[in-house]
């Protein structure tokens, strides 16, 4: 996938070779689901080349979580939204949260894992104090919308300034407007991360969207005009 | 927090990381002060906006009443309803919506559609651990972070 992947454990004693693992995991993920790989099982269920019922059981999981993801979106997270099968709105997230799993697994209480964007922590940076995740300026380079403080919680981001495949409305064929960018936190990364993908996809439909999710998971959408809306919970992440 | 504090609290594991997180470095804000949150938004005082007004001329003279009557309940706010009788008959009815931040608007309000909190856009910077945005990719980014990686694993 190219993406830059960092991973960050703050415990005593958590054996390294949880963390080789942790990243074998991603490596996996990236050969069985990036449709940029020809040899993928996701592009050779595409070409036809692979029958569903011969694919590995994550990938028919994944792909039924998505189309669970579908119905719950308006259809506005689709993983043909682009014609072609791309899951990785889904993907992203959910390779980041079975890595921090193998983690937590092996021990690890305080650990930060992140890749392209999104963000997994669990416990603290240090005692005491929870971890900071800090919210990517849409258009300042290096500076911060927002920033969020937890011991527990999955941020996943999708936006205009993504390199690499673009968002699409479903609903239109056509990249959305009137929005730079779409956070969503909450207690799953795979699920935040197609919920960023959709509400981002929406566009202007999308905060009043956001504000019906539920289960714990919270929004903060930049919009073109510099107006940020976020939903009620999400005040409660802030840090103060 | 730095790298070097991150490999003060744990021992091998925390090389690679360390390694890694150096590495991010680059993408995450200098350290700085933490700018002050935004302030909240106002309460907005109580009003009542009057939703609609139908009149007419009256057909006779006469004592001049207004009436309100009670308060009726609608899925999104009160309303209440005056009325002008003129003579009698009724020459005036208007439509009060009630909004505010009494008790009775924040039960309303609990029962209405959800509420997105507004504010403006503006760029911070703060110590932060790590940063959420939309996804980036970097082929040689990921080559040298991959060796130095493996560079950790071998000696770490």
């Amino acid at each position: 996938m190219g993406i830059p992947v960092g991973i960050d454990v703050r415990d005593d004693g958590v054996d390294p070779a949880a963390l080789a693992r942790a990243f074998a995991h991603l490596r996996w993920v990236d050969a069985t689901f990036s449709p940029y790989r020809a040899d993928s099982e996701v592009r050779r269920l595409e070409a036809g080349a692979l029958a569903p019922a011969d694919a590995h059981p994550e990938v028919r999981a994944v792909l039924a979580r998505c189309e669970r993801l579908r119905a719950r979106t308006r259809g506005c997270f689709d993983v043909r939204a682009t014609g072609a099968l791309d899951p990785s709105g889904f993907v992203k997230g959910w390779a980041v949260e079975g890595a921090a799993a193998i983690l937590a697994g092996a021990g690890a209480r305080n650990l930060c894992v992140h890749a392209g964007g999104d963000v997994r922590v669990r416990g603290e940076r240090a005692p005491g104090e929870p971890w900071r995740v800090g919210v990517q300026h849409p258009t300042v380079r290096d500076r911060l919308a927002a920033v969020l403080s937890a011991r527990d919680l999955a941020v996943a981001t999708s936006g205009a300034y993504e390199r690499g495949a673009h968002v699409v409305d479903p609903r239109t064929g056509r990249p959305p407007r009137g929005v730079l960018s779409v956070t969503v936190a909450g207690p799953d990364l795979g699920t935040a991360d197609a919920y960023a993908t959709a509400a981002f996809a929406m566009g202007l439909d999308g905060p009043r969207w956001t504000a019906t999710l539920g289960g714990g998971y919270e929004a903060l959408t930049i919009l073109a005009d510099g107006r940020v809306l976020s939903t009620r919970g999400l005040a409660a992440l802030r840090a103060g | 927090m730095s790298a070097r504090t991150a490999a003060r609290r744990a021992l091998p594991v925390a090389v690679a990381a360390a390694a890694v997180a150096a590495l991010l470095a680059n993408v995450r804000p200098r350290p700085r002060p933490t700018t002050p949150p935004p302030p909240a938004l106002a309460a907005p005082a109580d009003t009542a906006v009057v939703r609609g007004v139908s009149s007419r001329r009256p057909r006779r003279q006469g004592p001049v009443r207004t009436a309100t009557g009670d308060v009726a309940v609608t899925p999104f706010s009160y309303m209440e309803v005056r009325v002008t009788l003129t003579g009698g008959e009724l020459t005036r009815v208007e439509t009060v919506e009630l909004s505010g931040t009494g008790a009775r608007t924040q039960a309303i309000n609990a029962r209405a559609e959800p509420i997105l909190r507004e504010e403006a856009l503006r760029a911070g910077s703060a110590d932060v651990d790590v940063v959420t945005g939309a996804t980036y990719t970097s082929r040689s980014y990921l080559q040298s972070l991959q060796s130095a990686i493996d560079k950790a694993r071998r000696g770490g």
